[in-house]
């Protein structure tokens, strides 16, 4: 039993983070489509969850994890969890996972609960899926409505399109995987808005003494905490669930969803009341956080989806099961 | 990162398992808060440490096992789910134990661990004070110099155990000159020459009392630690209490599951249902936590202050599981063990009165989510 990350699952999330605290700072997050996407590549972002024979590093999900929550973190724009998590699964066995490893190949999917493809428009290959099938289209075959909304750096399309190669492999695997990937993104958009939202209480008076030294504040920020602080377990299992096929897993991933973006939208909802009036400007970097929190929590199901699945899944099964 | 249980923790845990289900009393033994429930408890666990079963993470001297901390917590798991009786013991061996071993002498550790492991001696703490509860430091209880020892003056209050108790512990003032943290010192004393003065609880048990002390002599070898350190060395014990090492999660794990099974009886509409599941993976997430957090400690780490959060968790979950199994009860849930129409004997409105302490006790939530504020998250005092 070792329900702790390693060393080397921390390097890598280390590296992450370095690359992203030097490439996607908030100014790249307002202004860029895809901003240290060539450095992430570098160091094998988009290989994690490919075959060592298609040039990938062959890891798993639970590897890929805390890099996730790094690029959540940072509210690294571009389709990263379509690319890096999705892709690889859909394209098992395909010759493209060569360039999908090099990071030369950048994909969006519209898949399971998914309503829109993101960032559509930037993608290399759209997989989409239709009656349970995934189909691969060019983007040339393809019809994108844009369906703008509230995450101006995540924008959705509709897609439809013409031509299109049916793929061989599966929904389900990709669905679960990158549902996980999208849930560790919010787990580290939640840990930036809360030290954000810490830094800020600490320096910001009023009546002569810092916001955060007042206990309406401080009880607030420490249920944030406390919430990310139980989501982050679930969002890991859940990897490692994937990872061992386990017969609980779909059980996990809503499980790891919903908590994910409950605490994620807690932080967002806290870190907006805490800074006041200036958090809701245009002006601070916050509502660049706020809209990925509510995009995120979106995506692959909502919180309200998932919580009916493990409604059933708990309550309607003959018997619940723990794992391990 | 795994999931995996070693063979070794396997057989362990069959072995746990088998000896609950042939021993674990078939009706539920009297409140531990009658002097009648009390001792049939201290029968209870000399049959556990008759097994070793009742300390597991113990060295083997003190009537261990020298479990590991997953081992202890697969105990645990299994000691709850298979619904044994509450440990009557709990202060003693969670809370004081814990404090012995990192800075008690090698002779209290002889004199008084094996005791407390068969619970031959049952130990009631003693922190609060009349006007200092949340305000720990605020204590006034004093302890005199005298030749050979120290006498005790003052009054402890909420002191948990106590009505039964063989033996209390907490902290006096012993610089007069002091103030706050500094000049306290944390002192073991039997409870035979105090004045115990039981309380009526919400549930109309005596588990806790008021503890008057008139001049009780205690020799310095009742001193655990340093004269003046009893502040740092009962902290650690706090943190005890709060944190992993009394809150295992294998009580709320079985409380889960037993409220899962009774909304499946009784029939659940969707909104109570959602938060039945949403109970029982809070549970599941609790106890994940606690398997990266024994893992941290394993690998030398202190977990400190964050184990706050982990109190705030569990207290409130604890008292929401039981909020709603009286809810789906409806008005049968608030009949108690006298009434013929009570469910298992009234247990989930005990459970729920008994959940009700967890956010006031081991300091109250609102002192815990200040603590997570100021040392988990860096905000000014």
């Amino acid at each position: 039993m070792n329900f702790a990350f390693t060393d080397d699952q921390l390097a890598l999330a280390a590296a992450v983070r370095q690359v992203l605290a030097a490439h996607c700072p908030a100014e790249a997050v307002r202004n860029g489509r895809t901003p240290a996407w060539s450095q992430l590549a570098e160091i094998g972002l988009f290989g994690l969850l490919v075959p060592q024979e298609h040039d990938g590093l062959g890891l798993g999900l639970v590897d890929a994890v805390l890099p996730f929550e790094e690029t959540g973190r940072a509210a690294l724009p571009g389709p990263v969890a379509e690319t890096a998590v999705a892709a690889p699964l859909l394209l098992a066995g395909d010759p493209a996972l060569g360039k999908l490893a090099a990071g030369s190949l950048r994909v969006s999917v519209r898949i399971g609960d998914q309503g829109y493809a993101p960032d559509a428009d930037l993608a290399d290959l759209l997989i989409v899926e239709r009656e349970g099938v995934p189909y691969a289209v060019r983007p040339e075959a393809a019809r994108l409505t844009p369906q703008p909304g509230v995450d101006r750096r995540r924008p959705l399309f509709g897609v439809e399109f013409r031509d299109a190669a049916r793929l061989r492999t599966g929904i389900a695997p990709a669905v679960r995987a990158v549902t996980v990937a999208v849930a560790a993104q919010l787990v580290g958009a939640a840990r930036h808005l809360l030290d954000t939202t810490v830094g800020y209480a600490r320096t910001r008076r009023q009546f002569g003494a810092p916001i955060g030294s007042f206990q309406a504040v401080k009880h607030q920020l420490a249920e944030v905490a406390i919430a990310v602080e139980f989501a982050a377990p679930l969002v890991y299992a859940a990897a490692l669930a994937v990872d061992r096929h386990l017969p609980t897993v779909d059980r996990d991933v809503s499980a790891a969803k919903a908590a994910a973006g409950e605490a994620a939208e807690l932080a967002a909802r806290t870190a907006l009341q805490v800074h006041g009036a200036i958090g809701y400007t245009g002006e601070l970097d916050l509502g660049l956080w706020l809209a990925r929190v509510w995009s995120l929590s979106a995506a692959y199901g909502d919180p309200g989806l998932h919580r009916s699945r493990l409604r059933t899944a708990i309550l309607d099964t003959p018997e619940v099961r723990r794992w391990p | 990162m795994d999931l995996d249980f070693t063979r070794a923790e396997q057989d362990f845990r069959a072995e746990v398992r088998d000896w609950l289900a042939g021993h674990v009393p078939g009706v539920p033994l009297p409140s531990m808060d009658t002097r009648e429930g009390f001792e049939a408890h201290r029968e209870w666990e000399h049959l556990l440490a008759g097994e070793r079963l009742s300390v597991v993470s113990w060295p083997v001297e003190y009537g261990g096992r020298g479990a590991s901390l997953v081992e202890w917590l697969i105990f645990e798991e299994e000691y709850w789910a298979a619904g044994a009786p509450g440990r009557v013991s709990q202060n003693g061996i969670f809370l004081l134990a814990p404090t012995l071993f990192s800075h008690g002498t090698a002779e209290q550790r002889e004199r008084f661990l094996p005791g407390m492991a068969r619970a031959d001696d049952v130990w009631a703490q003693a922190w609060s004070e009349p006007e200092a509860g949340s305000d720990l430091a605020a204590l006034t209880s004093r302890a005199e110099r005298v030749e050979g020892g120290w006498r005790l003056h003052g009054q402890k209050t909420w002191s948990s155990r106590a009505s039964y108790a063989d033996w209390g512990f907490g902290l006096f003032r012993t610089d007069p000159a002091s103030a706050r943290h500094r000049g306290l010192t944390y002192f073991m004393f039997p409870l035979d020459g105090v004045t115990v003065r039981p309380v009526a609880q919400l549930d109309g048990e005596h588990g806790f009392a008021e503890l008057f002390f008139d001049g009780l002599f205690v020799p310095d070898d009742l001193v655990l630690g340093a004269a003046g350190e009893g502040w740092r060395i009962a902290m650690a014990t706090t943190s005890s209490e709060r944190g992993l090492t009394l809150r295992s999660p294998g009580r709320f794990l079985a409380t889960a599951d037993r409220l899962v099974r009774l909304a499946r009886s009784t029939g659940a509409d969707p909104v109570l249902a959602d938060q039945v599941a949403r109970a029982w993976l809070d549970a599941e997430s609790y106890r994940l936590h606690t398997f990266g957090t024994a893992r941290r400690l394993a690998a030398g780490e202190e977990i400190g202050s964050a184990s706050s959060m982990g109190k705030v968790f569990w207290s409130e979950l604890d008292v929401r599981m039981h909020a709603l199994a009286l809810r789906l009860l409806g008005e049968r849930g608030l009949l108690d063990g006298g009434a013929p129409d009570a469910e298992e004997g009234g247990r989930w409105l005990d459970g729920y009165l008994f959940s009700l302490a967890g956010p006031i006790y081991a300091g109250t939530n609102e002192i815990q989510r200040n603590i997570i504020a100021e040392r988990v998250l860096g905000l000014p005092r």
